[in-house]
Formats: C-alpha cells, structure tokens, sequence
C-alpha cells in the first residue's frame, strides 16, 4: 500500500511538473515584448579578471593559504553570478532571435541562425561551467577554465549588433537597438 | 453506455487526427504519430468485434489485447525518438547534448523502471475468471505497461525540462504530440501502479485509463487541426547595459 501511494504520488507530482513546464512556454512572448526587462547587466571585463588564471596565480602567490581560498570563494560566487547572468541573456536573446530567423531576409535569418546556435552554446557552457565554478568553490586551489565563456558572450553580442543592423539597415545599429 | 462512449469516441475523434495530419502534411514530418494513431483505431475495432463475436472480454480477449499493448508500446517509442529528433534538427549546436540525453534518461529510467517491475507482486487475484495463466498474462501486461510508462513519461519530461533550459521553441504540432503523449505515459503509470497493488475493481480503472485517453486525444486534435499561431516579431529595443559593450563591438566591426 505505501508503494502505491509513493508512486502514485509520484505519478501526480510527475504530471503536475509536466502541466507546469507546458504552461511555462506562455513566457517567451513576454520576452519578446520587452526584452529589456529580462535582461541583466554583466561585465564581461570583471568576469574575465575574475576567471584569469594569472590572476589567481598572483593572488595565491601574494596571499596567506587560508586568505587566498576566502578572496577565491568569493571570487567564484561572484563568477557563478555572472555565468548565471550571461546564460539569462542569451535566453532572451536566443529569443529574440529565434524569432527572428524567420524573416524573409535570408541575411536577417543566417544572422539570426548563428545567434541562436551561439546563445545555445553558451547555455551549454554555462551548464557545465556553473557546477565547475561550484566545484572550485568547494575547492579553491582546484585549477577551473570558464574564460571560452567569456569568448563566446562577445561573439554572441557582436552577433546581435549584427542582427539590429540586418532590420534596420537604413537607421543603423544605435537605432536599431 | 458510459463504458462504451470511453471505447469508441477517442478512436473515433482519432480519425480526425489523422484527416488534419494528411491535410497539413504532417504525416510525412511524423510519420510514427500517424503511424500509431492509425493502429489504436485499428486495434479499438479488432478488440470491438473479439469482444463482441469471439470471448467478450475473456482470454482471448486479453491475448490479443497484451499482443496490441505490445506493438503499440513499440510504436510510442519510436514516436518518442521522432520527436527529439524533430525537435533537435532545428538546433544542432545542441543536438549532442539531446542524444546525450536521450540516452542518459533511457538508461536511468530504465533502471527505475526494472526496479518497480522486480518490486511488483507476482500475482493478484482474478475479479472474474479463476484462470491462472489469464491472470498471469494480466499482471505481466500491466507491470509492463508500468515500466514502459515510466520510460515513456520520463523521457517526455526530460524533454520538455531540456527545451525549458535551453528556452527553445516548440512548434505547435510537435508541442500537442509530446504533450498529449506525457500525459498519457504518466497517467498510465499512475492506473497501473494502482491496479497492480489496490484490489479496487478494473472498471473503476479501465474508465479512468480511457477518459484520460480521450482527453489525450483531445489534446492532440487540439494542436494538430489548429494553425501554427503567427509570430509577428519587431527588434524594437534591447536593454541599455549592454549598448556600451555593442557600440564598441561596432567600432571594432566598422
């Protein structure tokens, strides 16, 4: 009796999940409306300072063992928030573009392709790259490479840019965005 | 009569499932949707006329029904696989990530599913006929159907938590099709598990695993027969912050 009721709790928590994800699909229209609202700033400089490894070597270097791996922490908390931030962006943006490439303008459409396979990617890196940063957390003399994210958000808005100047080519980029 | 409306009229509204699917060409994109429609009406009116001329709902009857299930099960997997591959095709940056996936979620459910199928009693008793080998025949075919259904719900859950993730967009026919599909998979699991361990009466069961076909059925007739909604899409405005970022890109690009 207590495995019917584990599964067939289970099964209702299964289908209630199932109802919950269906229904999130409503969000990306709001997206779309206002992109602006779902996007968070990120420092793509910071980001790269905090995730340099000549950076860590200084301060491991430089600072007491007990000091670097507090400052190392803190670091990659910071840095995990910054993934975070730049994956949620390229969800809008992947958005945004997906949309887009179904335009009638086959160059408006190729931008908007690569852009959605560029902010796929960088989604996928984050997803791998949030557990490693978690890692190096739990481990802060644990040696971590995040900078190929970096690498791949500035390809990802250089994509964007490109994307604004494909619609709105009479009003130029500033317009455009 | 209730019993009967149950039987027939999801069958029947499948029909025009498949009538929206050669009319919008959706037979050639899902070729094992319509494939597995077509057979659930077939095996609804062989099962009608064995139930009817040959055993009413005896032996023969569930033979034939455990060999339907089994050949229906084959399909739903494969009409599974359809849908991630349809759905991965539009995005290959991610398409290793999805057979990944795929794989990894048919390993670990599997696993659970084996697991529930070893834990499931042996043998429960028979509401009408004393016959061991039909009874046998009944809780191997619903401990399977079980197992399958868990496979079947949670490979569909992994996909939708994977398009989730990854924010991608779900063309409304391919959305109705793993939607319906889910709630079916997970709802049978639920009638299974219930049946294999609560001694409550079939019929109490039968008519709750049908009206949850029909309103499956409804759920796919729902997306397949209505049009693609049309997504009209202006690049207005982006957020300020990253501006700074694209003017300097631009310089770079200029």
């Amino acid at each position: 009796m207590i495995i019917t009721l584990i599964l067939v709790s289970v099964a209702l928590l299964a289908l209630g999940f199932l109802i919950r994800l269906a229904k999130g699909r409503a969000l990306p229209a709001q997206v779309l409306e206002n992109p602006g609202e779902h996007m968070r700033a990120v420092d793509l400089e910071a980001f790269r300072n905090l995730v340099d490894r000549d950076e860590e070597e200084f301060l491991r270097t430089n600072l007491p063992a007990s000091e670097f791996r507090r400052i190392q922490r803190e670091r990659l908390r910071a840095a995990v928030e910054y993934v975070s931030c730049a994956a949620q962006n390229a969800g809008v943006l992947l958005r945004l573009a997906d949309a887009g490439r179904r335009s009638a303008d086959p160059a408006t459409a190729e931008a908007a392709e690569k852009l959605v396979q560029n902010a796929l990617r960088l989604r996928l890196y984050a997803l791998q790259a949030i557990p490693k940063l978690y890692l190096g957390m739990a481990l802060p003399g644990a040696r971590i490479s995040a900078v190929g994210i970096a690498e791949r958000y500035e390809q990802m808005t250089r994509l964007v840019v490109l994307l604004g100047c494909l619609q709105y080519p009479t009003r130029g980029v500033s317009a455009a965005l | 009569m209730l019993f009967y409306y149950l039987w027939i009229a999801p069958h029947v509204l499948e029909g025009i499932v498949l009538y929206a699917m050669v009319r919008r060409g959706l037979h050639r994109q899902f070729p094992m949707f319509f494939l597995y429609i077509s057979f659930e009406i077939a095996q609804c009116f062989c099962l009608l006329a064995v139930s009817r001329y040959v055993s009413y709902f005896g032996q023969v009857y569930i033979q034939v029904y455990a060999v339907g299930l089994a050949v229906s099960t084959a399909i739903r997997f494969a009409v599974i696989y359809e849908l991630f591959c349809h759905f991965f095709r539009r995005y290959p940056a991610i398409s290793g990530a999805g057979k990944l996936l795929f794989r990894g979620a048919s390993l670990a459910l599997l696993l659970i599913a084996l697991g529930l199928a070893v834990s499931a009693p042996g043998n429960t008793p028979a509401a009408s006929l004393n016959d061991a080998t039909y009874v046998a025949l009944r809780t191997t075919t619903f401990a399977a159907d079980r197992a399958v259904s868990i496979l079947q719900g949670g490979l569909l859950i992994s996909l939708f938590l994977f398009s989730r993730y990854f924010v991608l967009s779900w063309r409304s026919p391919v959305f109705g099709i793993a939607l319906g599909m889910g709630t079916f998979a997970i709802a049978e699991f639920a009638t299974t598990a219930l049946r294999l361990y609560v001694p409550i009466s079939n019929k109490v069961f039968d008519r709750s695993a049908m009206a949850i076909y029909h309103l499956c059925v409804l759920i796919w007739i729902l997306y397949v027969v209505r049009p693609e909604p049309e997504l009209r899409f202006e690049l207005k405005s982006l957020p300020t912050y990253d501006l700074e970022i694209w003017n300097q890109e631009l310089e770079r690009l200029l």
